[in-house]
């Protein structure tokens, strides 16, 4: 749970506390009247002036706080103890009461609440007593949906099922599990409706059909102060004031919880800029490669400060070379081939170092020259195919849409070529599945229509990232196949960025294995496999299972933080050839014969062959 | 096809059921609605005169005859005669009812025109001057009640600068620049409330849509900054913000009874007051009927127009 | 050697609910039977949509079965009353796949490890402390950790924290429902080897659910592969994943990203698994089988015997020697 924002619950305990302690301030009779005081402006006496009968203002107007939080607060109480009630009996209790509790609160909702309020007023006759089951019953289908929508949702939780695969009773994992966690929610949603409340009694009031004079009301004395305004304007602002000053303070509050109970409201960093800030000196073009990073650093502001999970990262990609990152979650590949795009998140920025894309130094170009590169010379498929498509266009035209941003074609012919394009990445029946949409797809064939689209414009450079991690272990295969085969007949450069070594093993020319936001091993994928120089290297391979059907051997410990690196190399703390060595200095990336490089400063006495088959326990 | 015949049904079955309770609401609540039409000012009911009402309502017939009967009429668009003055309810709606359509419909339309660009201008540059400013001016907006404002307006407009009269109405064939001045105000005075809510919706909608994968996917064909803002951010960002909308308008259509008030505008809503105040049964019955069926027709086509923008809704 | 836990032709279809519409029901499970001995541990492989998940809440009885009915012992567990059905539950335990949803964000770890004492009243309450921070130390954390909350822990611990839990009330039998998929490669195996510890130390029968062939080599003894809800093939671990019998079992190895020094010839699958709503007839399997006859269409191929305790539900028998027919 996220840290709550105490100024808007000081507010509205602040409000509470006046209406509390009204009866034991020494005030005027909120009732007396003063005819020779009428529409007396302040005074000593009367600090907010005297209104259209001679009743002191101040007293009135904090006599009726108790009025409307009065109302307000018995009518939400009942609404939330029933709505509770009605909606836990809903998603707990079978179907038939799940029908009734829900059904009827259809019903009311079938009236504008004000209008229904109208309608109870004509039958029951104004007042406090017809007031506080009217706004109960008005709010109820609010709670009645708040807690059932908490219940079906916790339900579905697996610590939910948990509790009950441990054989708790129904009314234990009511009180323990589900109450606590749609507490949040209750809570908002009292909050949300406390304000309502207020609003809708003020207006009734208003219009003489709530509270009765002359009993004081903040909606009555507005409504009254109407009929003077010309002679006593103030008369009126004081009511609204503290009408908008407690409703925003309860909006507020509301606000607060929301953002404090729902990670999803929470403020996070967006937008749709987010260009590469310039960058001093440029290097020369990296020769034919196609793919040039050197010395990239990504940073990223957090509420714990900023955070580099990408450090020096310098990669090389040749025409026609597939490339493998390879690394484990918050290893800094997927931000590394982000970078590689322009496509950072907002929140992250490259700080040092360049990137290159067919001899363009992507840093010096503004988005628009970007963007021209985008799809064209570099293209990218990402992990979920499904929420990387757009859910309300078709997928022809998402095709399409790839090709007419570079291209002005006519309509037909981009048609044309989207079917093409799904033809081309072996999804049957292309004409048909065009014009379907991203949920009418299966996973294998969304992961097609992404690489379709990223083909769409023959890029020379493609950056999958994670292309089959969501995907069945048979549709994954596909995959790769397909990408195996656009690589054949393309010549087309792939950045493949995986957390899996198994996977890139058939693909992949070269591999660069990160941990912790820098490269620490790469090389040709064949002599890496055969013979890793870097422990970390051997431990990913050895945690595969092997053929003999051997346990895998576990690396101790968890991946450090971002803001926590060890000071040393960033692996030593889990490694099992840690030296003092190690943890003194930070070990450089350094060149080893045969285009190899590694992290470790013990790989000659480390460096053997694979670990896996000889050590199997 | 058959999503949207089931949903239609459901709907008719809703008014069907509201029309009933609030058929049974006038005849089951405690005390006899004749006797306390006649009883006000305090003296007791003639015996004789709350018979003779009995008679007009047809309250001394068996309920299931009188249930029989009103839904019988209310097909024929008869909603029975006011006891005010005698003339038929259902006439006095038609004439009521545009004017508080064409009221509504205006405040959606300024709310629409303000709230929609400035949450997505807001939104586009997250944190900056105009965000901040507007975010506090909607919050106002959305804290202070519509007849505050309203009555404020009148206050500062038309008491204090004496720009333009406190209220009334005109009849747009009659005086048509003076009919759109005097819709003006009490349309301000919705719109505020409305604009601020529609620029909170856009505005998170936008920041929400804008971080989607598929935005990403957008950008990373090389798709023109406009085009994804209007094609792939707003396309989805508008759908909840036009639900929002809808369910608004819904509300509102029971809710210009204050602003009505306030305005001194012959709306539905103010015909209500009055009825309510005269304790004049038919009346009442009749407008909460119409506005209800006016409601859940609006909400069948919020649900209707939801599966129109999004296809996965389609799907069920 | 009696089964401590038998599925007998277990069936179960859902409801394909939508908001106003209803969807033909999908067939998650059809006749499919079990039987795990004592200290045995079965794997259960199968893709998304297999019924693999369904099979391990119906023999926990967290669903019931629409056929079949599931034995503990020989007690049939639909015939046990409400009351009688929770204390069974002590007995039988599980694990989830998502170490973030599994765990009750808003609970200390250490009273939800307690859960299962209180409820099948294990320990009296002065106790709990101690067992709590015993168990703790089985799953190779500290007892300090009972106070934290789960989004203190990361993925792999929060795993460890869920095996305790299940280990709280002594089970015989646990299900592990793909309980190191959603891990990072490095922490998979650390949790692997503590169910494999935890196996043999504590003789717990178990129920391992998963996609991936090899992870279910290096920890069962014996394996089944699903397919749409059906049973394809099962029989010891290393016999069927030397020798698998079925096309499908042959695919999914192939298919299996395994040592990245012996590349293998690929088997590649025609289009995606159908719809279990919508199952194709005769063979399930035949849609995509690269050894599909025309007479798997109208058959459904019985479990047959292809070695000791080893079936497979297949009509052909050359699938080992045959090449796979080109595919599309």
């Amino acid at each position: 749970m996220r840290r709550l924002n105490w100024l808007p619950v000081a507010a509205v305990a602040a409000i509470a506390i006046v209406a509390l302690a009204t009866p034991l301030l020494p005030l005027p009779d909120p009732l007396a009247m003063d005819i020779a005081g009428r529409l007396a402006p302040p005074s000593r006496a009367h600090w907010l002036g005297q209104d259209q009968y001679g009743r002191d203002v101040l007293s009135r107007l904090l006599w009726g706080s108790r009025v409307s939080l009065g109302v307000a607060v018995l009518a939400c109480g009942a609404a939330v103890a029933l709505g509770t009630a009605l909606g836990l009996a809903g998603g707990f209790l079978g179907r038939l009461a799940e029908l009734l509790a829900l059904r009827s609160m259809d019903i009311v909702l079938c009236f504008p609440p004000l209008l229904l309020a109208l309608l109870v007023v004509t039958l029951l006759g104004p007042g406090a007593a017809t007031l506080v089951p009217l706004l109960a019953l008005l709010y109820l289908p609010g709670f009645v949906r708040v807690v059932y929508a908490g219940v079906l949702s916790v339900r579905s939780q697996d610590y939910a099922e948990a509790m009950r695969a441990l054989g708790a009773t129904r009314l234990r994992i009511m009180t323990r599990t589900i109450l606590p966690n749609i507490g949040g929610p209750i809570l908002v949603q009292f909050s949300l409706t406390m304000a309502s409340a207020i609003v809708l009694e003020s207006g009734l009031s208003f219009l003489g059909l709530g509270v009765v004079p002359p009993a004081p009301s903040w909606g009555l004395m507005i409504g009254a102060a109407r009929s003077t305004m010309a002679q006593a304007p103030l008369l009126l602002l004081w009511p609204c004031l503290a009408l908008s000053l407690t409703i925003l303070a309860m909006n507020a509050l509301c606000d607060a919880l929301r953002d404090a109970v729902d990670p999803q409201r929470a403020p996070r960093p967006a937008g749709l800029r987010g260009t590469l800030a310039p960058h001093a000196p440029s290097l020369a073009p990296d020769g034919d490669a196609l793919l040039a990073l050197r010395g990239l650093t990504v940073e990223i502001d957090t509420p714990a400060g900023a955070i580099r999970p990408v450090r020096d990262v310098s990669l090389r990609l040749s025409p026609g070379e597939t490339l493998a990152l390879v690394g484990e979650s918050g290893s800094g590949k997927s931000l590394t081939g982000l970078a590689a795009m322009g496509l950072l998140p907002p929140a992250a920025r490259v700080v040092a170092g360049d990137i290159r894309v067919d001899g363009r130094d992507l840093r010096r170009l503004d988005e628009t020259a970007l963007r021209r590169l985008r799809g064209t010379a570099m293209a990218m498929v990402f992990q979920d195919p499904l929420s990387s498509l757009n859910p309300v266009h078709r997928i022809g035209a998402q095709i399409g849409e790839a090709v007419r941003a570079h291209h002005r074609l006519p309509a037909r012919a981009v048609r044309e070529r989207a079917v093409g394009l799904l033809r081309r990445v072996g999804i049957p029946d292309p004409e048909r599945r065009a014009r379907s949409f991203a949920h009418e797809l299966s996973g294998g064939m969304r992961q097609r229509a992404m690489i379709a689209m990223a083909i769409a414009n023959d890029p020379r450079l493609l950056i999958a990232d994670e292309p089959t991690t969501a995907l069945d272990t048979t549709v994954q295969a596909q995959i790769l196949e397909l990408i195996s085969g656009l690589k054949r007949q393309g010549g087309m450069a792939i950045l493949f960025i995986t957390h899996s070594l198994p996977v890139v093993a058939e693909i992949a020319d070269t591999l660069a294995v990160m941990y912790a936001g820098e490269i620490v091993e790469q090389g040709a994928a064949a002599a890496l496999f055969a013979r890793p120089l870097h422990p970390y290297t051997a431990a990913l391979l050895a945690s595969v299972p092997g053929e003999d059907g051997a346990l895998p051997r576990s690396i101790p410990g968890t991946v450090p933080a971002p803001h926590d690196l060890p000071p040393g190399c960033r692996f030593a703390p889990r490694c099992a050839h840690r030296r003092d060595a190690c943890e003194a200095a930070h070990p450089p990336l350094a060149p080893v014969g045969d285009d190899r490089l590694t992290r470790c400063i013990r790989w000659r006495d480390f460096a053997g062959t694979r670990p896996s088959a000889e050590t199997a326990a | 096809m058959a999503w949207a015949i089931r949903r239609v049904g459901l709907s008719i079955l809703l008014i069907w059921i509201a029309a009933s309770i609030v058929f049974l609401a006038i005849r089951l609540v405690p005390g006899d609605p004749a006797e306390l039409l006649m009883a006000q000012g305090g003296a007791p009911a003639d015996p004789g005169a709350v018979a003779a009402l009995h008679t007009q309502l047809g309250l001394d017939r068996p309920m299931a005859a009188q249930y029989v009967d009103s839904f019988r009429r209310l097909l024929h668009g008869d909603l029975g005669e006011s006891l005010q003055d005698g003339t038929p309810v259902a006439g006095e709606i038609m004439r009521r009812l545009p004017r508080t359509l064409e009221l509504i419909g205006t405040a959606a339309a300024i709310a629409l025109l303000i709230g929609v660009p400035a949450g997505l201008a807001a939104a586009l540059r997250r944190g900056g001057a105009f965000d901040r400013a507007s975010s506090a001016v909607s919050t106002l907006g959305l804290a202070t009640p519509i007849f505050v404002i309203g009555t404020l307006i009148v206050l500062i407009f038309a008491q204090l600068l004496r720009w333009v009269p406190a209220g009334g109405y005109v009849p747009l064939a009659q005086a048509p620049l003076r009919h759109f001045g005097l819709l003006l105000m009490p349309a301000c005075a919705i719109a505020f409330g409305l604009a601020s809510t529609m620029f909170r919706m856009t505005r998170t909608a936008v920041l929400d849509v804008s971080q989607r994968d598929y935005v990403r996917t957008a950008r990373a064909k090389g798709v023109a900054r406009r085009r994804v803002l209007i094609h792939h951010v707003l396309r989805n960002a508008l759908m909840p913000v036009v639900t929002v909308l809808a369910l608004q308008l819904g509300t509102l259509l029971g809710g210009t009874v204050l602003v009505e008030y306030v305005f001194n505008y012959p709306g539905l809503s103010g015909m209500l007051v009055d009825a309510v105040n005269a304790r004049d049964y038919p009346e009442v019955e009749g407008i909460v009927l119409v506005i209800s069926i006016l409601f859940v027709t609006l909400n069948l086509a919020v649900d209707l127009l939801y599966a129109a923008l999004d296809p996965r809704v389609r799907q069920g | 050697m009696t089964a401590l836990l038998a599925a007998e032709d277990l069936s179960r279809r859902f409801a394909a609910r939508g908001l106003f519409r209803r969807g033909r029901p999908v067939q998650a499970v059809a006749g499919v039977s079990l039987a795990i001995a004592r200290g045995e541990a079965v794997g259960l492989v199968g893709e998304s949509g297999s019924g693999k998940s369904t099979i391990g809440r119906l023999v926990l009885g967290l669903l019931a079965p629409d056929a079949g009915r599931v034995l503990l012992e020989g007690t049939d567990l639909a015939s046990l009353r409400e009351a009688a059905r929770r204390r069974v539950r002590r007995r039988l335990q599980l694990v989830f796949q998502d170490p973030y949803s599994s765990l009750d964000p808003r609970r200390r770890v250490g009273r939800q490890i307690a859960d299962g004492l209180a409820i099948h009243r294990l320990a009296p309450p002065a106790q709990r402390r101690e067992r709590v921070a015993a168990l703790l130390a089985q799953v190779g954390l500290a007892p300090e950790h009972a106070e934290r909350f789960p989004h203190q822990f990361s993925g792999g611990q929060r795993q460890r924290i869920g095996i305790a839990r299940a280990l709280a009330t002594g089970p015989e039998f646990l299900v592990a429902d793909e309980p190191v998929s959603a891990l990072d490669v490095s922490v998979q195996a650390q949790v692997l080897a503590l169910l494999a510890d935890l196996r043999t130390r504590l003789g717990l029968a178990l129920l391992f659910i998963s996609h991936d062939l090899p992870v279910v080599r290096s920890l069962c003894d014996r394996v089944v592969v699903l397919y749409l809800g059906r049973i394809m093939e099962e029989g010891p671990a290393s016999e069927v994943l030397r020798h698998p019998r079925h096309p499908y079992t042959r695919a999914l190895l192939a298919a299996a990203p395994g040592d990245p020094l012996r590349p293998r010839a690929r088997i590649l699958l025609r289009g995606d698994p159908p719809s279990p709503a919508d199952p194709p007839s005769g063979c399930v399997f035949r849609t995509r089988c690269p050894y599909v006859l025309a007479e798997c269409a109208q058959v459904v191929p019985a479990l047959r015997s292809g070695g000791p305790g080893h079936r497979f539900a297949c009509i052909r028998d050359d699938v080992e020697t045959t090449l796979p027919a080109p595919t599309a």
